[in-house]
């Protein structure tokens, strides 16, 4: 179990990096979108593996599902004619550099804290304490979220809707 | 199973850091959308790890994992929005190209 377990996590950490490396590198923005659904499913596979099966559904549904189609359907309406490929990078990209790798030197100081922290993964599924907590505790920002995706539906259509006159 | 928390942490932050990174570098309003949901992930990640290593005590971080779906749904629907409206008033999607926001 604990060498199946490594396995699995080795197979999705190189899936969700690559593909990630890939989103941001790939020279067409269709192969951007896929790579990006990839991503999502090996996360979700990560979500597996910490034992939140209920997460890892939603993952898959939403993410997968929803917002990787949204996103195509969004590069299907802006058609873009091909470019040579340098012209995708923006010209700070040395700035860009500059700011992120001393950030990421310290975060990656600040994961290696957790090392020998005890192996990850609780016992038993989570759909009942997330269950639980969402319709008890969070019941008001659940509706409140509601109300978020319904403004942002209602939004999308008057930013999208064209002018009758 | 033996994968220890700081693993999962550590390409939870690698993940957000390629999201930052492309967010920071590519030119393509969607592109740029696409990290903004690759560093929405990364974060997902890693709340379910805590909240995994922290089960005995809660079990809060998924609560806030299905919030972050909620947002980033609203995100990403409003953003596309935005940006075809932008794509009917001058046919691009290059951030350097699309200068104002007035319509």
């Amino acid at each position: 179990m604990d060498i199946f377990g490594a396995a699995f996590f080795a197979l999705l950490t190189i899936g969700t990096i690559g593909a990630g490396v890939g989103v941001v590198l790939a020279n067409r923005i269709t192969t951007s979108a896929l790579l990006m659904a990839f991503t999502f499913l090996n996360v979700a596979g990560m979500f597996v593996l910490l034992g939140a099966e209920t997460v890892a559904m939603f993952q898959v549904l939403i993410y997968v599902g929803a917002i990787t189609v949204l996103i195509l359907y969004g590069v299907m309406f802006t058609p873009q004619s091909p470019r040579p490929y340098g012209l995708f990078f923006q010209t700070q990209k040395y700035w860009a550099a500059l700011f992120v790798v001393p950030i990421a030197i310290f975060v990656a100081v600040v994961a290696f804290e957790f090392r020998d922290s005890a192996a990850a993964g609780g016992s038993g599924g989570d759909l009942v304490p997330l269950a639980t907590s969402i319709f008890g505790d969070f019941a008001f920002p659940f509706e409140v979220a509601s109300v978020l995706l319904l403004a942002a539906m209602v939004g999308a259509i008057v930013l999208v809707k064209r002018d009758e006159e | 199973m033996a994968v220890p928390l700081g693993a999962f942490i550590a390409v939870s932050a690698v993940l957000f850091f390629i999201g930052t990174a492309g967010v920071l570098v590519r030119r393509n309003a969607v592109v740029i959308l696409m990290s903004v949901e690759l560093m929405l992930n990364a974060t997902n990640l890693a709340l379910v790890a805590f909240s995994r290593r922290f089960a005995s005590i809660d079990e809060r971080g998924s609560v806030f994992v299905v919030f972050i779906f909620v947002v980033a749904a609203a995100e990403v629907a409003v953003g596309l929005a935005i940006i075809l409206s932008a794509y009917r008033n001058r046919p691009t999607v290059d951030v350097d190209e699309i200068r104002q926001m007035k319509g």
